[in-house]
């Protein structure tokens, strides 16, 4: 072997080395920002505590009380008037997307302090919080003469179940696994995306009730979505405390 | 000579071809900011070694260095500038190169 040979040998296997390196840090640095289980369990949550306002009343009720109902002020996010508690279901889910956000922003800013890394939470903020404010402002603004074309583009069957803050909650994942570089959490944002449109696609209580389950209308389509995040949300905990107490 | 004849060594920077400021870069570049502490674990470094490749770093315009407190206690965030990214990819790009060269001509 000459002089030149080897000396290129050995910068081949440092060159390897230091690659291998790096690439063990940057898989490590990765590892420890990963803190997506808190998110998760909190939108599940979130859902769930929505279930009372998806459940219509008795028959008698609704239909007695069907004219006398004014809208919501909040009608992208309530989804269909018809009853009196739907009404409300665009002001809880105000309430809980800006208070999700927030506690999701105060959770990552805990876990930078406490492993030393920080997660890059902006265009999380961005995303949820003008998703959000347009869904208020939206149906706002195309009151106003020569403006209704705006809620063009969201078809009423995307919205009439009010399910469309399960939307606003999927692209917040969608840029939270890109914010955490997370494979992981992109396939659950995937998931949770199919899930959601379809809850504000199709009634899922017909798949049970082809069944012979009687369930409540409208139910299902809160549940299924809240399952998916919590279901991923205790998978996350166990395997990011796995890798933690590995670390 | 043409760019694509150049060997891939001399793509690589004296100030980033250094290991530990190679893995100071990679760990910032991975996080909106690194912790004075995750780089000195990370990198089993002394704070007094890190400090110093913190200050050629910074003083390169590669990273910003951002002193502040958490209550009373006192914590330094690293964060990646731009061109620092930019470094570290050309000098990944380098030793990618070089490795592909070497691989080939074996």
């Amino acid at each position: 072997m000459t002089d030149d040979e080897a000396a290129g040998t050995s910068g081949e296997a440092e060159a390897a080395g230091l690659l291998d390196h790096l690439g063990r840090l940057r898989r490590d640095a990765r590892s420890a920002r990963h803190a997506y289980w808190f998110p998760l369990m909190l939108f599940s949550l979130l859902t769930l505590a929505a279930v009372p306002f998806y459940v219509p009343p008795n028959i008698p009720e609704r239909s007695a009380g069907v004219e006398q109902i004014p809208g919501s002020s909040v009608p992208l996010l309530s989804g269909s008037p018809g009853y009196l508690v739907r009404n409300y279901l665009g002001n809880y889910w105000l309430v809980a997307l800006f208070g999700g956000v927030a506690l999701t922003l105060l959770w990552y800013r805990r876990h930078a302090r406490r492993v030393g890394l920080r997660t890059p939470s902006r265009a999380y903020v961005i995303t949820v919080g003008v998703l959000t404010g347009l869904a208020v402002i939206l149906p706002l603004l195309a009151q106003i003469p020569g403006l209704g074309f705006l809620l063009m583009p969201l078809p009423g069957d995307l919205t009439i179940r009010g399910t469309v803050a399960f939307l606003i909650i999927a692209a917040g994942l969608c840029v939270l696994a890109w914010a955490e570089r997370s494979i992981g959490l992109a396939v659950i944002a995937a998931i949770y995306t199919g899930t959601a449109l379809l809850a504000s696609l199709y009634d899922i209580e017909n798949v049970p009730g082809r069944l012979g389950w009687n369930v409540s209308p409208g139910v299902p389509n809160v549940l299924v979505p809240a399952m998916v995040l919590l279901i991923a949300g205790a998978i996350a905990f166990v395997g990011q405390r796995r890798q933690r107490s590995a670390a | 000579m043409s760019a694509a004849d150049e060997h891939p060594t001399n793509g690589l920077d004296e100030t980033v071809h250094q290991r530990h400021r190679l893995g100071i870069l990679t760990i910032t570049a991975e996080a909106e900011s690194a912790d004075f502490g995750y780089l000195r674990d990370a990198l089993g470094l002394t704070p007094g070694n890190l400090s110093r490749h913190l200050t050629v770093l910074e003083d390169a315009g590669l990273i910003q260095v951002m002193k502040g407190y958490e209550g009373r206690r006192p914590r330094t965030w690293v964060q990646i500038t731009g061109d620092g990214r930019s470094a570290l990819a050309d000098e990944l790009a380098a030793l990618t190169e070089l490795l592909r060269r070497h691989g080939a001509s074996a």
